[in-house]
């Protein structure tokens, strides 16, 4: 509905332009209506000489002869609408430059006019001259009456074509029937000079306009197509008649354009460059590439636009220039943009010379071929080096743009046009829109549909129809103050607040977070319940968090900007925010320790404290964070800093009673002391430069578990009936713990001692020497009676040892160099009395250690700090490392039949890895513990090559032991002696086809069957079981031994 | 708004609460934890005003505590959309005023603020008008009418307008 009222509208604008040029043109007309020699038309004209209303009415008829004219001609021509045009010199109808940016649209608009003129066309003169006829005596009779009779005409034929329109929906085959066919004349595709296409285009049409003699019928230049001009004509001669003489026009070589290919050359896919004045956009290149640029003037033949910017130029070399001093080229330096003052350029003796602009009539200033106005820099450009799709000034520079006298509404206004190019698909279902274009103007409604480029919306008005087609261009998203919305996109992108106010486009919100007003474009908005504040993290750190910056400085992060972060530096009494970017951070510092405030009071965090003193006394709120003696107070009422106060600790006081205090946090945080106290010092530097969770992590939560700091871990049984279950402890009774099977679905009871509780749980992708570790579990009998005198060592070093376990890790992973390596070293190539010459290692280093751990009973809880020095002290450690080495005595007692050879525990042995020795007891089969990126595991029964000490043989595996390593007997058949053989020694044999398989890997694992083809990589199995065909990788299946 | 409710919420009480005062402990526990709480739904509970009915307790394995279902009536304020409120002005910066109505939080932007008032800094950071008859600065009442909410788990948080009819300052603490 909307389009046709927009047809009718264009008519409507058609006729009024008509209008002047006819009465401007009146005398033109007379002549070529003598010219036509209409006889009817020669009394008329006498008459209207001495009648004044009749020459209303004449005009009227003129004007609707007019029109059909045009009509006709854009049509493509009729004959005799032709021959009018011939007789006419005016140029103007044959340029049509309007048709070539025009979108499609557009020209399907025009197609149906046409359509309608053309069918209409036979009827009407009759219409006309009987109308005539009937008229004019009462036109003779009263003014009135004759006006009203026009306006009536008028309804007729517009109410009538647009009621026509309605009806008649330009279906696909009046489409067809308007194609060229083989009598329309032909286009011929002529080569000129580059970047002359328009210019021989107008030549041409001059020359038609001089010698109408020539037969061609139209020039078309397309502005994507360089070299090239399209002329439209019946025959080749005719072309070559018209370039002629042409110096552009190289016409050696013309060339027809087939038929199907004609509507292609006019069918332009346009961009739809909406290039109007006070556009907003973007410089591609040069000096002010990716400034933003208002479009002050647009040239549409030369395809140069004049745009406004603000002048980056440096005066003082400008000055220099001028002067004729040699001006020193700094190529990296490009001037901050900055408004020209002329002042300031007077100074400098700039003179610039004030020259009126003939089109428009401003003043500009000129200085050295530049053209200033208000401060800003006019430039003309072409329309390639300006990028004008997706332009999203932000408002900083859209505040530059804004006139020093203007106030808020000129930019506001302005701002309407950025909508135009906007990129599409914004809005959604449901969207909330008004129209600000158009008649519909402040319509309020609903997004329902969304298309291309149309968007359908739903109504407030009930008395409007249900959906309403609107251009996307037309609409805009609406909020109302109080919605609380999220902004999508933009420099704001993900904060969160309330709508304050509505400013056409422009919407001022107040952050949820920050509580300070942003504005934004309502384009960017959708309204949301969540509460951000923007983007609240980077990398690890999060918005609030306390971190460790470079230069040993702290703070706590009140804002997260796209890239950095804004942290209020831990300067008591003096806010100090700093931006700081991700690479100066150090680390976040977690822990924080109870201090002392005012009345000897100890505040922790979360504890609730009132600054007494100093320039932010009367401030209170909890306690967020405390490094250093340095508090950060978080008050909501404080609005700057994100609510953060910094203050000394000793000028708090206390508000209320300290959760410290409360029964047993008490009572840990002595424990702390001692525990934490040493990482804090600096002595220990590398330890902040980890990052990450500091070492001392997990060493805090089992602090703080206290006594039941195993309930809730998972541990693995090392002895008794079910020794290598794994399970997570229910509950810890007196000696003895419950725990719940992971394998099995029940909880029983064992004894304290006989569970480990640092398994390498959950994943089987560990680091490898800490399988080696696990695999030392053989040993433990030999060290039992170690335990005794350990376990006060064992006690207190329970945290560090974790620490040492995962730390240096940790550093291995990234840093060779960290301390452990060279211990690590040392430890493979089972020399261990270089343990003892590293004590800076002991409390990470020893790894069988983490055995002992757990071995409770012995009172885990709090053990007096004095224990702590001791577990570091070298003596101890190596006495525990005078042990370590049993596990690699061939015969541990107790051990699994696996007699190792060292090799397995060398890292990076497939063997060591998924099967501790101690999961022996789970289900070799289970495919978890395979461990996809490990491969086929291997399966009882199946044929391998064996290729240890350097010769190859085959032979069957017979058992898989628990350490990933397998029992194979030699032989094809296994009969054979029977060997251990190592993951990495064996291979399984690939099956042939028809050979019984055995498949090792996926959800068949296990199971039987017959390879009855292969296919590149994969096999095709017939599953023994099922007899279900399947297609599985070659990789998992290996060779059945015949039995 | 102020409603007058009844709610119901289970109460843990531990085992050496039990006795002749068990009904009071229960009460009085109640009250701690429930007063001046926020919910979504509700708002904030302001006062409980009577216990309709408290349920047989049940007692919990391993722990001990009795879980008692009580009912209980209260009187809650929750602030609506388009309410009209009088509140106390708590702050005044350049970006607007905080007022606080009870335990609610309102933020009234400048932007809603009638225009003729203009932002004054100094020590007593206030809104004035340009005739100075006007003024709104820390411990003004005012009356506002709330455009916006937002409910957190702990809080309301709205946001509020004075430029309407009949709103704005009511009582001005230098005058009064």
């Amino acid at each position: 509905m909307a389009r046709h009222r927009d047809e009718y509208e264009d008519e409507m604008e058609e006729e009024e332009e008509y209008d002047p040029d006819q009465a401007i043109d009146e005398d033109d007309e007379e002549e070529e209506e003598e010219e036509r020699g209409g006889g009817r038309r020669r009394p008329s004209q006498k008459r209207r000489r001495s009648d004044f209303i009749d020459d209303v009415a004449e005009e009227d008829d003129d004007e609707e002869e007019e029109e059909y004219g045009e009509d006709d001609e854009a049509y493509g021509g009729g004959g005799a609408s032709r021959k009018r045009k011939n007789k006419r010199p005016s140029g103007s109808q044959f340029l049509d430059i309007e048709a070539e940016v025009d979108t499609d649209e557009e020209e399907e608009d025009e197609e149906g006019d046409d359509d309608f003129i053309a069918d209409n066309a036979p009827d009407l003169p009759e219409e006309e001259d009987g109308r005539r006829m009937r008229h004019r005596p009462l036109m003779q009779e009263d003014e009135q009456e004759d006006l009203e009779e026009i306006e009536r005409n008028l309804q007729e034929r517009y109410g009538k074509s647009s009621h026509r329109e309605y009806d008649e929906d330009t279906t696909d085959v009046d489409q067809q029937a308007l194609l060229p066919s083989v009598r329309d004349p032909k286009l011929w595709m002529v080569k000129c000079a580059i970047g002359r296409e328009r210019e021989v285009a107008v030549c041409l049409m001059q020359k038609y306009i001089d010698k109408p003699e020539l037969q061609i019928r139209s020039v078309i230049a397309l502005d994507h197509l360089k070299n090239y001009v399209y002329v439209e004509a019946d025959k080749e001669a005719h072309v070559r008649e018209a370039c002629k003489g042409l110096r552009n026009i190289f016409g050696q070589k013309i060339m027809l354009v087939p038929i199907r290919e004609m509507t292609d050359v006019l069918s332009v896919e346009s961009k739809a460059i909406d290039l109007s004045r006070d556009t907003w956009v973007r410089m591609k290149s040069g000096t002010y590439k990716g400034d933003l640029a208002q479009v002050a003037d647009v040239d549409n033949v030369r395809q140069r636009v004049t745009v406004k910017l603000i002048p980056r130029i440096d005066l003082q070399a400008l000055a220099n220039k001028m002067d004729g001093r040699e001006v020193v080229r700094t190529k990296a330096f490009v001037p901050p943009p900055r408004l020209l003052n002329i002042e300031e350029a007077r100074e400098l003796h700039i003179l610039g010379d004030r020259k009126q602009d003939r089109m428009t009539g401003d003043y500009y200033q000129t200085i050295n071929g530049m053209m200033f106005k208000d401060g800003f820099l006019y430039k003309a450009v072409s329309i390639k080096s300006i990028s004008t799709q997706n332009i999203h000034p932000t408002f900083d520079e859209l505040e530059k743009f804004r006139k020093p006298s203007e106030n808020g509404d000129g930019d506001v206004a302005s701002l309407s046009t950025l909508f135009s190019n906007r990129k599409k698909g914004h809005f959604l279902k449901g969207d909330a829109v008004i129209v600000v274009k158009g008649d519909l103007k402040n319509l309020k409604g609903w997004v329902e549909k969304v298309e291309e480029e149309t968007v359908h919306i739903r109504p407030e008005m009930k008395e409007l129809p249900k959906t309403l087609a609107i251009n996307e261009k037309e609409l805009c998203k609406y909020f109302e103050p109080g919605n609380h919305v999220k902004v999508v996109s933009g420099t704001q992108e993900g904060a969160t607040g309330m709508v304050v106010k509505v400013e056409q486009h422009v919407l001022i919100i107040l952050s949820d977070v920050t509580k300070e007003h942003i504005r934004v474009f309502a384009d960017d908005v959708v309204e949301s319940s969540e509460v951000t504040s923007g983007i609240t993290r980077i990398g690890a750190y999060e918005l609030h968090d306390l971190v460790l910056l470079d230069n040993n400085s702290f703070g706590v992060i009140i804002r997260v900007e796209s890239e950095a972060f804004q942290v209020l530096k831990g300067v008591p009494d003096r806010p100090e925010v700093a931006l700081v970017k991700l690479r100066e951070v150090k680390c976040k510092i977690e822990k924080s320790f109870p201090v002392e405030v005012k009345y000897k009071h100890k505040v922790s965090v979360k504890d609730v404290v009132r600054v007494i003193d100093g320039p932010c006394e009367g401030k209170q709120g909890p306690v967020q964070h405390i490094y250093r003696g340095v508090l950060f107070i978080f008050d909501r009422h404080h609005l700057e800093h994100a609510g953060f106060i910094c203050v000394k600790s000793h000028n708090c006081a206390l508000v209320g009673g300290s959760r410290a205090n409360g029964d047993r946090n008490g009572n840990s945080n002595s424990r702390y002391d001692h525990l934490r106290t040493p990482p804090r010092v600096p002595q220990s530097p590398n330890r902040f430069s980890r990052g990450g969770p500091p070492s001392n992590y997990g060493g805090r939560n089992r602090g703080g578990r206290g006594h039941d700091g195993l309930v809730g871990t998972t541990v693995k049984i090392r002895q008794g009936a079910y020794k290598g279950y794994r399970g997570r402890v229910v509950e810890v009774k007196g000696p003895n713990v419950r725990v719940e099977l992971e394998s099995q679905m029940k909880v029983v009871t064992v004894d304290r001692n006989c569970i480990s509780d640092n398994v390498a749980v959950t994943t089987p992708y560990r680091d490898t020497s800490r399988y080696g570790m696990g695999s030392e579990t053989p040993m433990h009998p030999s060290r039992t009676p170690l335990h005794p005198y350990m376990t006060p060592m064992r006690d207190a070093a329970a945290t560090p040892i974790h620490d040492g376990m995962r730390t240096p890790m940790r550093d291995r992973a990234w840093n060779p160099y960290a301390p452990m390596s060279p211990a690590r070293d040392n430890w493979e190539e089972g020399n261990p009395a270089s343990w003892g010459a590293s004590p800076q290692y002991q409390p990470g280093s020893p790894p069988s250690r983490a055995y002992e751990a757990p071995t409770p009973g012995s009172g885990w809880a709090n053990t007096p700090g004095g224990n702590y020095s001791e577990a570091g002290t070298p003596r101890d450690s190596s006495s525990a490392y005078a042990n370590a080495p049993s596990p690699y005595l061939p015969s541990t007692p107790g051990g699994q039949p696996m007699t190792p050879n060292s090799a397995s525990y060398l890292p990076g042995t497939p063997g060591g890895q998924p099967m501790t020795p101690g999961t022996g007891g789970l289900d070799m089969l289970s495919p978890v513990i395979g461990g996809d990126s490990e491969g086929p595991w291997f399966l009882p029964d199946i044929l391998v090559s064996v290729h240890s000490s350097g010769e190859e043989t085959t032979g069957v595996v017979r058992e898989v032991l628990p350490d990933g390593s397998c029992r194979v007997a030699i032989g094809s058949g296994g009969n054979g002696e029977t060997i251990i053989a190592l993951p990495n020694e064996m291979e399984a044999v690939v099956p042939k086809k028809s050979d019984k398989i055995k498949i090792m890997g996926g959800s068949l694992r296990g199971a039987t069957g017959k390879l009855i083809g292969v296919d590149g990589t994969d096999g095709i199995v017939k599953v023994d079981d099922t007899l279900d065909v399947k297609i599985l990788d070659l990789a998992i299946l290996s060779k059945l031994a015949q039995s | 708004m102020f409603f007058h409710i009844v709610l119901e919420r289970n109460m843990q009480l531990h085992p050496r609460h039990f006795g002749r005062n068990l009904r009071e402990n229960l009460v009085s526990k109640l009250m701690k934890d429930v007063e001046g709480t926020c919910s979504g739904q509700h708002g904030f509970v302001v006062a409980i005003t009577g216990i309709e009915n408290i349920g047989k307790g049940m007692i919990r394995d391993g722990t001990g505590f009795v879980s008692f279902p009580i009912k209980y009536q209260c009187v809650v304020f929750r602030p609506f959309k388009g309410e009209i409120l009088e509140a106390v002005v708590t702050m005044v910066n350049k970006m607007g005023f905080f007022a606080e109505a009870g335990p609610v939080q309102i933020f009234v932007s400048n932007h809603l603020i009638p225009d003729d008032m203009e932002f004054q800094t100094g020590d007593m950071p206030n809104y004035t008008t340009s005739d100075g008859s006007v003024k709104i600065q820390k411990d003004s009442e005012v009356r506002l009418k709330i455009i916006g909410t937002r409910v957190d788990a702990t809080e309301i948080f709205c946001i509020g307008t004075i430029k309407d009819d009949f709103l704005g300052v009511i009582n001005d603490p230098t005058t009064a």
